[in-house]
Formats: structure tokens, C-alpha cells, sequence
């Protein structure tokens, strides 16, 4: 069993799958990056599991999502959170802040960049713009 | 002898004849002197009163009636001591003496006197003696005093009054006191007056309508400018809202387009991302591959721009006070509340701060939940607007809260939890855009609207914004 184990929560399944296969690749043997398509899915997988982080996109309609970051919140704390989002708004990022996630990336972000974002949240290192004031451009 | 008797009795007949004779024709010279200075008399009066009738139309104001009038009473009724004008004044329902043959005399008084028996009466009279005392003892003492001090000759010989009405309408009298000289007004001089009552009576009557109907004019001329004006506001202020819901449902449309596009263009980029981490440094494909990258990037660029393009830029956000706005608000509804029976009451808190917002768009919100509130109240109600301070813990950040009640139908339970979606709407003529696009704004505030709502009690719409806006 690797020490390292990361679950993603994403309804999108092309893009969880190249954050998947991407952080895998990236990442290297000494992790195991698995998917859930829905949160309840991905609500299992931390209840039971060694989950060492969780990436989760609250899509269209949070709701869920939120749920899962609140549950998590109350029985797995220590867990951290990192919400990798393709509905990035002010309102999102400020509810997600007042739900206590501490690291928050918008989508289209490159792998590489979203790379160091989880390694830090990975060592719950706090990073100074873990939520950028204005949505990530790319360059 | 006898013969001489005789004719002497004769010639003295003949004498007594002659001299009854003579007395006839010095009385019946009298008379025709008389008939003829009547005559004269008669044509004097008639040619005053033709040149009267002829001057009255041509008068532009009431004044100028008045005072011909006057002047022309002494040519027509020698031997009058005084001639008074009185109008009706209706509110106060008092006589006013417009003017009389002494100037600087203003006799206000109710209904009494000769001119109040004048104005009751159906035509012009001629007043003398006990008739004429007892008229003049219906006065009030101090208006009896008043009249006396006016007059050269009193106690006034004979009066002549008359009416001024058109139709069955009084608007005033004129009043004659003779006594000149014991002068004595005649019945003759009844006809007279009457026909001088009559032309004022026509003339006044005919200024009265004209100034009426030019006030009319102006009163119509002025309401179809204000017409105008509103109708033109109101045209712009709906091309306004149009425009608004327009680019709302554009910026609506375009923020979801780019969003759902951020997922596929985030597995795109790092598919490609990944192959190039696989291929050779001199693979000829890497050539590309770059060009993919290259375009993908273009492509999130602009879905960057589409997406900000419905987001209220710093430079539109300034300090707004949220209790000013809502009265600005109210006051734009307003006439649309007073139609509708909506009684509006507000609770504006005094300890709002002012947060840095975008007031247009705040505007809109409070606007779109406050015509929401009427339409909920068809048949009238109560709107409620207050705001008030929020602090869960002290060192907490604070909230505004906006609340705005209705007395209205309420929402029924199955169409809460889609209030705000776009194109959502119970309503006949609705966009199902006023909410989703308030919804928006607000959470673009970093806000939230909550609803509360029971079917036949009402609805409450409480807009939370944080009072350290950051967006």
C-alpha cells in the first residue's frame, strides 16, 4: 500500500481522469490517485479509507459537494481539502472559504502548476495565494 | 240797450273762450316741450347705452368693464350721489364692491343691504321710501356706518338696483343711490338699468369664460408636456431595463457557456501536457504539439474575457449606502405603489455602513424583489423594507441585512428551491430573469438571498452582503 493516498471527486469524467492519470504520472509510484464520480461515491472511499487528501470540483450545483466538505469537516479533519473547480466565482471561493478549505484552484489550470498546490496541501503547508483574489489566467 | 247787453255777455264769452283756449295750448306746448325733452332724453340714454354695447366686447378684463360702467351711469341717471359695482365672491360668499364713482372705497359684506336684495332679486328695481329704508336697515351697523361715510347726500331719496346674471348664474349687482338735489329715480329709468346690468352682466360673463378657458389651455398644455416628459422617461427607463435583462441573460448565457467549457479545455491542455512529458525532445511532432498548446491557451484566454465580462470591473464599484438605495428605489416604485393600495413602510437601520458595491446593479436587485413584492399583492398590501446590522461573534466579520416582506400570495413550496434559475418564472409575462439575474449580482457581492414564504401569508426576501466587500 503506498503511503501517499489522494481521492478526487469529479463529475466531469475526462477531466477527472487527466487529473487522475496527470498527478499520477506526476507524482510517481509512491502515490495512489483514485476517482469518484459523485461526492457520496468519494464520501465512501475517505470514510473508509486512508485518504490523505481530497480534490473536489462542486460543479453546477454545489449542493452536494458542500456536504461532502462539511461532512469531511466533521468526521475526517484532519483531512485537507483542495477544491479544483470549473464553476470558479467570488461567491464560490467565499463560500468555500466560510465551509474551511484551505487550498482552492480553478480550472483550466496546467498540471504543473496545480502540481505544488497539492503537494503543499498534501504537507497542509498554508500557502500565501492558496485563493487567488482573481481567477487564474492562463498565460 | 238790450242789444248792447248783448253783445257785451258775447265778447265776454267770446273772451272766456279764447282764454280757455289759450290754456289749452300752453299745456298742450307744455307737453310737447315735455315729450320732446323726454325724446332727447330717451335718445341720449340709448345712444350711451349703444356705445356701451359697442365698447363692452372689445374690453379685455373685468376693470376696464367695470370702470366704463361707472362712468357712464352719471350720463345715464342724472341726479345719482353714488354708484357701486359689487361682485360676487364665491368662496367667501361675501359682495365685493369692484369700484365705484369715488375711488379708494372697498366695502366688503355679506348678502345684505341693496345689493344683496339687489343680486336676490329677478330684475332691476327701483326702490323709495320705507322700501328703501328697510333695505338699508338690513346692513350691519358698522357697514350702514361705512356706506353713510361714502355718501355725499344721506339719507339716499331713491335707488335703483339690478342684478348681474347670465342664465340662471349671479355673479353681482349694481347699485344706484339718487338724491342729488331730492332727485327722484322714475320707473322709466327701470328699462335702463336693466339693459346696463345686462351688457355688464354678458361681458364679465364672457371675460370669466375666456380666462377660464385659457386657463384650461394652460392647465391641458401643461399636463400633455408632463405627459410627454413621463412617457418619455418611461420609455427610457423600460429601454433601460430591457437592455439590462438583455445583457443580464448575455452575461448569464456567456458565464455558464465559459464554465462549462473550463472542464474540457482543462483535460484537453493536460492530455497534451502529458504526451509531451512521453515524447522525444527532437520528435518532429513536438512542432505540434506546441501549436495545440499554443491555441488552447487562446481559447482559455477568451473564455477568461467572456466570463469577466459579467463581472462588475473595480472601476464601476465605489462606497454605496445600501439604506440610500433602497430609498431611491422606493421612490421609483412609488406612483406603482400608490396604484396598487401597496403600503410601503421602512425600517432603515441608522447604523449601516457604506460597503463598496456596484449601486446600478444593487439598484436592480432591490427593484426586481420590490415589483416581485406588488405583483404578489394584486389587491393591495403592506411592503416592508428594513435593514440591520448582522454579527454572529464579535470579532466576526459584520453583515447587512435587507429585508423586504410582502403581505402577498406567497410562493408555493414546489417553486422555492428553482426561484432563481434562469427562465424560471410562474408568471404570465415573466422572463424567469429578474431572480437568477439578482441572485447573481448579489452572490457577485460575495451576498446570499434567502427566502422565506408561506402561501397566503406572504414572502420575505432577506439579502445578506458582508460588509468588507472584496470581489
Amino acid at each position: 500500500m503506498p503511503p501517499w493516498q489522494i481521492q478526487i471527486c469529479d463529475d466531469d469524467p475526462a477531466a477527472a481522469l487527466i487529473t487522475q492519470r496527470g498527478l499520477q504520472t506526476l507524482l510517481g509510484e509512491n502515490y495512489t490517485v483514485t476517482v469518484a464520480s459523485s461526492p457520496n461515491a468519494a464520501w465512501l472511499a475517505c470514510a473508509h479509507g486512508n485518504v490523505d487528501l481530497l480534490i473536489v470540483d462542486p460543479g453546477a450545483g454545489s449542493g452536494s459537494a458542500s456536504a461532502l466538505v462539511r461532512a469531511m469537516h466533521a468526521f475526517r479533519p484532519t483531512t485537507p481539502i483542495l477544491v479544483l473547480t470549473a464553476y470558479d466565482t467570488p461567491g464560490l471561493r467565499t463560500k468555500m472559504r466560510d465551509l474551511g478549505v484551505s487550498y482552492y484552484a480553478a480550472k483550466p489550470i496546467d498540471l504543473k502548476e496545480l502540481l505544488p498546490i497539492v503537494l503543499a496541501a498534501l504537507q497542509t503547508v498554508p500557502m500565501p495565494n492558496a485563493f487567488p483574489s482573481r481567477m487564474s489566467v492562463y498565460h | 240797450m238790450g242789444e248792447l247787453e248783448d253783445l257785451r255777455r258775447r265778447v265776454a264769452e267770446l273772451e272766456q273762450r279764447l282764454h280757455t283756449v289759450q290754456t289749452q295750448a300752453e299745456t298742450v306746448e307744455r307737453e310737447a316741450a315735455l315729450q320732446m325733452a323726454r325724446a332727447l332724453d330717451l335718445n341720449a340714454r340709448l345712444s350711451v347705452i349703444l356705445s356701451l354695447s359697442a365698447a363692452l366686447p372689445n374690453s379685455r378684463d373685468v376693470d376696464t368693464v367695470v370702470r366704463l360702467i361707472i362712468r357712464e351711469t352719471a350720463t345715464l341717471f342724472p341726479g345719482t350721489s353714488a354708484t357701486h359695482f359689487f361682485l360676487v365672491d364665491h368662496e367667501r360668499n361675501t359682495l365685493v364692491l369692484r369700484a365705484s364713482d369715488k375711488p379708494n372705497m372697498l366695502i366688503t359684506h355679506p348678502m345684505q343691504g341693496l345689493a344683496g336684495k339687489a343680486i336676490l332679486s329677478p330684475r332691476a328695481m327701483l326702490l323709495v321710501g320705507p322700501e328703501l329704508e328697510l333695505a338699508l336697515n338690513d346692513l350691519e351697523p358698522e357697514h350702514l356706518a361705512e356706506l353713510r361715510h361714502s355718501m355725499r347726500e344721506w339719507p339716499p331719496q331713491s335707488a335703483l338696483i339690478a342684478p348681474l346674471r347670465v342664465d340662471s348664474q349671479r355673479f353681482g349687482a349694481i347699485v344706484l343711490y339718487g338724491g342729488v338735489h331730492a332727485h327722484l329715480y322714475h320707473p322709466r329709468d327701470i328699462p335702463f338699468i336693466q339693459a346696463l346690468a345686462d351688457l355688464a352682466a354678458v361681458s364679465i360673463d364672457e371675460l370669466n369664460q375666456r380666462t377660464r378657458a385659457a386657463a384650461l389651455q394652460r392647465d391641458l398644455a401643461l399636463t400633455q408636456s408632463l405627459h410627454a416628459e413621463a412617457e418619455a422617461r418611461l420609455n427610457t427607463a423600460q429601454a433601460q431595463l430591457l437592455q439590462s435583462a438583455k445583457l443580464a441573460a448575455v452575461g448569464e448565457l456567456s458565464a455558464s457557456v465559459a464554465h462549462e467549457i473550463n472542464n474540457p479545455l482543462y483535460a484537453a491542455r493536460n492530455s497534451l501536457y502529458l504526451v509531451e512529458q512521453d515524447l522525444a525532445a527532437d520528435d518532429p511532432q513536438r512542432a505540434f504539439l506546441t501549436i495545440a498548446q499554443q491555441e488552447l491557451g487562446r481559447i482559455a484566454r477568451i473564455i477568461t474575457r467572456m466570463r469577466d465580462f459579467y463581472r462588475p470591473t473595480r472601476a464601476e464599484l465605489a462606497s454605496t449606502s445600501i439604506n440610500v438605495l433602497l430609498r431611491e428605489t422606493l421612490e421609483l416604485v412609488q406612483t406603482h405603489l400608490r396604484h396598487s393600495h401597496i403600503n410601503a413602510v421602512t425600517e432603515l437601520g441608522s447604523d449601516i455602513p457604506a460597503i463598496i458595491a456596484h449601486a446600478d446593479q444593487l439598484r436592480q436587485v432591490f427593484l426586481n424583489i420590490i415589483l416581485n413584492a406588488c405583483d404578489a399583492m394584486p389587491d393591495g398590501g403592506d411592503l416592508r423594507v428594513r435593514t440591520r446590522m448582522l454579527q454572529a461573534r464579535h470579532e466576526a466579520p459584520t453583515t447587512i441585512e435587507i429585508d423586504i416582506c410582502d403581505t402577498g400570495a406567497g410562493i408555493p413550496p414546489e417553486h422555492l428551491p428553482h426561484l432563481f434559475e434562469p427562465f424560471y418564472t410562474t408568471k404570465t409575462h415573466g422572463t424567469g430573469l429578474g431572480l437568477a439575474i439578482s441572485a447573481h449580482i448579489i452572490s457577485q457581492h460575495n451576498g446570499r438571498i434567502l427566502v422565506e414564504s408561506e402561501v397566503c401569508q406572504g414572502s420575505t426576501f432577506s439579502i445578506l452582503l458582508p460588509t468588507n466587500l472584496s470581489t
